[in-house]
């Protein structure tokens, strides 16, 4: 023990004490001596004081340490979490030290994705710091011996009622520690929160702006070799050949070796080259010189695909929704025989998930079977699989597999899927060796999984009668799906953002699974990020030849659903949507609700010497209670960002078997001066459950998008992505 | 092989480095100063951004054996306590979210406001469009950018 502390002092003096959560994975040679099994500090090894619970910890001197368990890729949720805790547990964030835990059963599941964070944890994080601020009352009431209820807490002290009698929780936390967490806490009213709904300042940042934040592809230890790895550019194919002496023969290649990668149930082999640096790594890796066998994949291409699910389109499909019926009454003409039936297709791109670190693992098992292991990863917990690879039994696994869990230098999905810790694993289990696996920027774009790629068939029939019909066919491949026959039923994640609520007389929303070969996984709002676009796009079309205004036709048609009611009329108001605009100006709505929140952005054009910009983007955000008001406007400016490159820069894009884009010359991102310089994002403030942050921004930018460009120019974007100076 | 003496911020490191290693290995992996990011490899995304004489370059394209006798500065070099304007500004704004190409949009940002002390938004644009930030944060960094400038201004008055 004396040694943790001693290190917690000198680490807290190097980095302060903001810095404190930024320690994992840097002092490597504090503890023990080389002979050690485990060497390296983790994060909990940082810890001062009596532990309550796997989350909060408290010292004598009153210091409350709370464990951010949830991995941290921008989203802000290691403040978040910390947050929920400290609120209920009666002390204010100025007390608290935030420390990024390892991955370790002890915190439950660490898996993020789905914007699932806040909205899981939001009342067991509030229980559990409920629960321990009990047990610390408790201690005081025995001491005092009176009633808990005569007790109040105020920023960690707990007060007798009417008297000056007071104890903080430094003194009462011995005490403390022996009794047991009451199940059923009861709960703060939220008109006394103090910390949930403000914007806070997150801890993480002080380490983001100047070097130390600690991200996996930073991992450091001694005796670090460095990976990369050659993959098939069909994604699938088997290795004839490949010159591992011609590797080895560059100075600091150490070992060439194949390895498997698991994609949805296909193990694709790829060879590896593990040198002394990264630089010899990747210069030996370019005399392998591997021959494929792949012929069978060289015939897909994106255009064959999009020809396939043209196709499937024509089919009937699967049911999702149906309202009326809409197959019977599209084209029944009106009283005075006039109908109106319009169809058009809608298509999206396969894309790449493109976070700004590349995939990367580090991974050392060492020779007596226990494992040391960096897991940039939004799943962490990898010691079940490693153990059973291993041979340990299952509860010899945490003990003996020790995962730190550093930043993510972004997820988006991505680092939902474990592949390069599985690549990277299996290089260190055969070598005994520290490995750190790097993919390149071409691995990271070229191997994908990808975002899927789709086609949607949109009708609209409305007849003089007002009888209004809407269809919207939608045609992809399922992530859940991959690798197995379908089952006949509408697979639970493709019909994200499809609103069902706007109240059409007719209403039908069809899905046609098409099986093709390319790997796609969750992406950022995953099936919101395509299925918006159409169908917010084609509300604009039902609109505008209704002769409506686009943002009063969904006031009018969703106005059962008040929630969505107030977002629109807000968006109204803040964005000044009923002013004229100038003749080179456009403007565009779409209102989108997933991942349980409700979005709409009004996105503004300009067209100035004949360069067409997007001056401002004006959002409304109904996410039920949120607990940091500026991480929710950050993830929605940030989702306008990655929608706008997702609908103006590049497609992933498929020929004889490969993608044809590898890097960020070919595969662009929208730039700071091609992005909105005005961006305002309001929040609704009302009591519903928590909703989804981090992916609800997305799904309506695409559409507002490209609804301003209709009203800018009268054409009508169908086919993302598209060029805003070829409009 | 060949043995290299680097300058990085203000310090001597010596190295063993093939010549054709790019700089920014040798920073991260030699010189153990694993701020400055890879992202790329072909100075498209900035994430490797240091300074060298002052000026922004990217660091995966860049031999180490051209760089012998120059002075490199990167993100931990410049303050120790996240004192200079632009890390203050940074966390003013709260501009950073997973983080990872914050080192290179900073080390452009302040070469832009070493030369350009009250830079519009058009110098901006043009000084930051070689940093590709995935998560979005543009807006936060132009925001960042003119707090620093104020603070600069200010202070020189």
């Amino acid at each position: 023990m004396e040694a943790n502390k001693l290190n917690r002092r000198k680490f807290i003096k190097i980095t302060g004490l903001a810095g404190a959560m930024l320690a994992v994975g840097f002092d490597t040679l504090a503890l023990g001596s080389s002979n050690s099994t485990f060497k390296k500090l983790m994060a909990e090894d940082l810890v001062n004081g009596t532990q309550l619970n796997p989350f909060v910890t408290i010292s004598a001197e009153g210091e409350v340490t709370i464990m951010a368990h949830v991995p941290e890729l921008g989203q802000g949720i290691s403040q978040g979490i910390p947050a929920i805790i400290a609120e209920e547990l009666g002390v204010s964030m100025d007390q608290v030290t935030i420390i990024k835990a390892s991955a370790s059963r002890q915190y439950g599941r660490q898996s993020i994705g789905g914007s699932r964070s806040v909205r899981s944890l939001f009342t067991p994080m509030r229980q559990l710091g409920a629960s321990t601020k009990d047990v610390l009352v408790q201690a005081a009431a025995n001491k005092w011996d009176i009633d808990p209820s005569a007790c109040e807490v105020k920023e960690g002290v707990v007060y007798r009622k009417g008297t000056n009698d007071s104890l903080p929780y430094g003194e009462l936390v011995a005490d403390a520690s022996k009794l047991e967490l009451p199940k059923n806490p009861s709960l703060m009213d939220k008109k006394d929160f103090k910390i949930i709904g403000k914007a806070t300042h997150r801890p993480d940042l002080a380490g983001k702006v100047n070097g130390s934040a600690d991200y996996g592809i930073d991992a450091q230890t001694e005796g670090l070799l460095y990976a990369t790895i050659e993959r098939c550019p069909t994604l699938q194919g088997a290795v004839t050949s490949y010159d591992a002496d011609a590797a080895k023969a560059v100075k600091g290649v150490v070992e060439v070796m194949e390895v498997t990668r698991t994609v949805y149930g296909k193990k694709n082999t790829g060879i590896a080259v593990i040198a002394e640096n990264y630089y010899a790594a990747t210069e030996g890796r370019k005399k392998l010189n591997v021959q494929w066998d792949n012929a069978e994949f060289k015939n897909i291409s994106t255009e064959s695909m999009n020809a396939d699910m043209i196709k499937l389109a024509q089919g009937e499909g699967m049911k999702h929704f149906e309202k009326g019926d809409f197959e019977s009454n599209q084209g029944k003409k009106g009283i005075d025989g006039s109908v109106k039936v319009k169809s058009v297709g809608y298509s999206l791109p396969h894309m790449a998930h493109s976070c700004m670190e590349p995939m990367n693992a580090t991974v050392h098992v060492r020779e007596d079977n226990t494992v040391e292991v960096w897991a940039p990863s939004q799943s962490p917990q990898v010691q079940r699989q490693f153990a059973k690879e291993l041979g340990i039994p299952d509860n010899e696994a945490e003990d003996k597999i020790k995962v730190h869990l550093p930043y993510l230098g972004g997820g988006f999905g991505r680092r939902s899927m474990n592949d390069s810790l599985e690549e990277c694993f299996q290089i260190s289990k055969s070598m005994r060796k520290p490995i750190k696996l790097i993919w390149s920027r071409e691995d990271d774009t070229l191997q994908g999984p990808f975002r899927q790629i789709s086609h949607h068939r949109m009708t609209m029939s409305f007849n003089s009668g007002d009888r209004i019909g809407m269809q919207h066919k939608m045609v992809s491949p399922a992530i859940t799906t991959q690798g197995r026959p379908s089952n006949g039923r509408v697979p639970f994640e493709v019909m994200e953002a499809i609103n069902t609520h706007y109240d059409f007389d007719d209403f039908s929303v069809r899905y046609a699974e098409y099986k093709n070969q390319i790997p796609i996984h969750w992406w950022r709002s995953v099936f919101g990020s395509t299925n918006a676009f159409p169908h917010e796009s084609f509300i604009d079309e039902i609109a505008l030849e209704l002769k409506k205004d686009p943002l009063q036709f969904r006031k009018e048609k969703l106005k059962s659903e008040p929630r969505f009611v107030k977002v629109l009329e807000r968006l109204e108001k803040e964005s000044n949507w009923n002013e004229k605009l100038g003749a080179n100006e456009g403007k565009g709505v779409a209102i989108v609700e997933s991942f349980g929140s409700i979005v709409a952005h009004a996105v503004f054009l300009k067209r100035e010497n004949g360069k067409v910009t997007i001056p401002k983007v004006v959002s409304v955000v109904d996410c039920g209670i949120y607990v940091n008001s500026d991480q929710v406007i950050a993830q929605t400016e940030g989702n306008i960002i990655f929608g706008l490159t997702a609908a103006l820069k590049d497609a992933i894009t498929f020929k004889d078997g490969a993608a044809q884009q590898a890097n960020f010359d070919s595969y662009r991102m929208l730039r700071i001066n091609e992005a909105p310089r005005d961006i305002q994002v309001h929040l609704i403030d009302n009591d519903e459950a928590p909703g989804g942050v981090g992916e609800p921004g997305l799904p309506p930018i695409a559409p507002a998008l490209t609804n301003a460009v209709f009203n800018l120019t009268g054409n009508r974007i169908r086919t993302l992505p598209f060029d805003l100076q070829d409009i | 092989m060949a043995t290299y003496k680097l300058n990085i911020n203000s310090k001597e490191y010596t190295i063993e480095a093939e010549p054709q290693t790019p700089l920014l290995w040798a920073i991260r992996d030699e010189a153990g100063l694993t701020g400055t990011k890879y992202g790329c490899g072909i100075a498209q995304c900035g994430a490797c951004t240091v300074h060298l004489n002052g000026n922004p370059v990217r660091s995966c394209s860049l031999p180490v054996s051209a760089i012998v006798g120059q002075e490199i500065t990167t993100i931990e070099g410049l303050s120790d306590d996240n004192s200079h304007p632009v890390q203050k500004a940074w966390l003013e704004v709260q501009a950073p979210q997973c983080g990872y190409c914050q080192s290179g949009q900073i080390m452009s940002a302040s070469a832009l406001l070493d030369k350009n002390p009250k830079p519009s938004d058009e110098d901006i644009d043009q000084a930051m469009a070689g940093n590709i930030c995935r998560c979005g944060t543009y807006h936060r960094i132009r925001k960042a950018i003119h707090v620093a400038s104020k603070e600069i201004s200010d202070g020189s008055k």
